[in-house]
């Protein structure tokens, strides 16, 4: 496990870039990756196909960004256990915008701790709109509700409950 | 060639080999635990099993009407009845024990997950939605997994599990997937990953995975959902971030410039 962080570590020192954005624009996306050494709780190492995952290639030139299956190659990547996470693929000589995507979605909520999240998605639809409501269209605080529910809900649910809406028959609260 | 058969023997995949019986190899804590506790389990199974058939085999024996020709009409012993009711019912806690604690960690829904990802199950072909990119309602990472025919596989693939497009994720990292139908219940079962998740329609069901190595991962419909149930697979392929990342990318820049 020493020789795995240091690797990580290692690694998380190679791949990372200091030029972040904190707001996903449309057309500024990246793909960055922050890698964190420490072991998130509920990750354990599998004992099973060890000879795998101990391969000590590590990919040494960044991979041109091409939709033909690269080899995998092995990578002692650890996330944090909480948060957004933030991930850095080292496609910066792909193109002069190199758009930036980040690993990150609706988090966890107390509110709904069991495996039914059907309301969990409905909650963050009225959260969203009541916050639109509030705030008036284009609000910044709303961004973060709209990646909520888009993140939670299947776009045929959001899709009828917008026609819902305009119809003045959505039956939730906002 | 003649020595074409030993490449595919060692292909990285985790599918079922033919008649196998076990389990599939591991891919995530959630599947290992599983394994570990049916070893478990298996243990105290051998033992009750030699235990009563032993006692069976000896009653058949001894009481044989040649060996006892006149039975016992009372026989009682208050020892022997205190013994076996206390024995038989500590064996149930040392399997309750590790049996709720595996179950109770599989509910783990406190980790914050790093991806979603909306498997929606249709008759008879899944979508996946990665709505985590989205800037509007309408731009949307979606396509559709088709099961690959019969005829047109190709060498070293396997019939029944493989499909057209697949779903992506990276590896060692907690993802969230969604689960729901649009038509008829399904289920959304990968072996390798210990995960086995109803589609009701009308309702979105969560699993938590984190798969620990990279690969790829067969799986099946196991919910009865009409004539081509069995025709209804799931690959899930592992990759390592940076892969992920770029094909998220490829996928988002079409969609991207073609809006602009």
């Amino acid at each position: 496990m020493a020789e795995t962080a240091d690797k990580s570590q290692s690694l998380a020192e190679e791949y990372y870039v200091n030029d972040k954005q904190t707001t996903v624009v449309e057309k500024a996306v990246e793909v960055k990756e922050v890698e964190n050494p420490k072991v998130a709780a509920s990750e354990e190492p599998v004992a099973e196909k060890t000879v795998e995952e101990t391969t000590p290639v590590a990919p040494a030139v960044a991979q041109e960004s091409s939709e033909v299956t690269p080899p995998p190659a092995e990578e002692s990547t650890e996330e944090q256990s909480s948060g957004n996470v933030e991930e850095n693929s080292g496609n910066e000589d792909v193109a002069e915008e190199t758009p930036e995507i980040k690993l990150e979605t609706a988090p966890a909520d107390f509110r709904f701790p069991t495996t039914n999240q059907t309301r969990h998605c409905f909650t963050r639809y009225i959260e969203y709109h009541r916050c639109v409501a509030a705030k008036g269209e284009g609000a910044p605080e709303c961004d973060k509700f709209a990646k909520y529910y888009r993140s939670l809900c299947p776009g045929e649910w959001v899709d009828r409950w917008n026609e819902q809406r305009e119809n003045g028959t959505f039956p939730g609260p906002l | 060639m003649k020595f074409e058969w030993l490449f595919l023997t060692i292909a990285p995949c985790d599918a079922a080999e033919p008649w196998q019986l076990g389990f599939q190899d591991a891919a995530t804590p959630m599947m290992q635990g599983i394994i570990d506790l049916h070893h478990d389990i298996f243990f105290f199974l051998i033992l009750i099993l030699v235990f009563v058939s032993r006692i069976l085999v000896r009653a058949l024996w001894h009481f044989h009407y040649k060996k006892n020709p006149i039975p016992q009409r009372i026989v009682h012993g208050t020892t022997i009845e205190i013994l076996r009711t206390i024995f038989p019912s500590i064996i149930p806690m040392f399997i309750a024990i590790p049996s709720f604690a595996l179950l109770y960690s599989m509910d783990e829904v406190v980790v914050d997950p790093a991806i979603t990802i909306k498997a929606i199950g249709h008759q008879w072909y899944r979508t996946y939605e990665y709505s985590d990119y989205n800037s509007s309602d309408e731009q949307s990472l979606t396509f559709d997994s088709y099961t690959i025919p019969e005829d047109d596989l190709e060498l070293g693939q396997s019939r029944l599990l493989e499909v057209d497009n697949r779903v992506v994720v990276p590896a060692k990292t907690h993802l969230r997937i969604i689960v729901t139908p649009a038509d008829v219940p399904h289920s959304w079962a990968v072996p390798s990953l210990g995960v086995k998740c109803d589609a009701v329609p009308g309702r979105l069901n969560q699993i938590s995975i984190s798969v620990q190595r990279e690969g790829v991962y067969y799986g099946q419909c196991s919910e009865i959902c009409g004539t081509n149930h069995a025709f209804t697979p799931i690959v899930v392929e592992a990759v390592p971030s940076k892969d992920y990342g770029s094909r998220v990318f490829n996928q988002l820049i079409p969609q991207t410039t073609g809006e602009a």
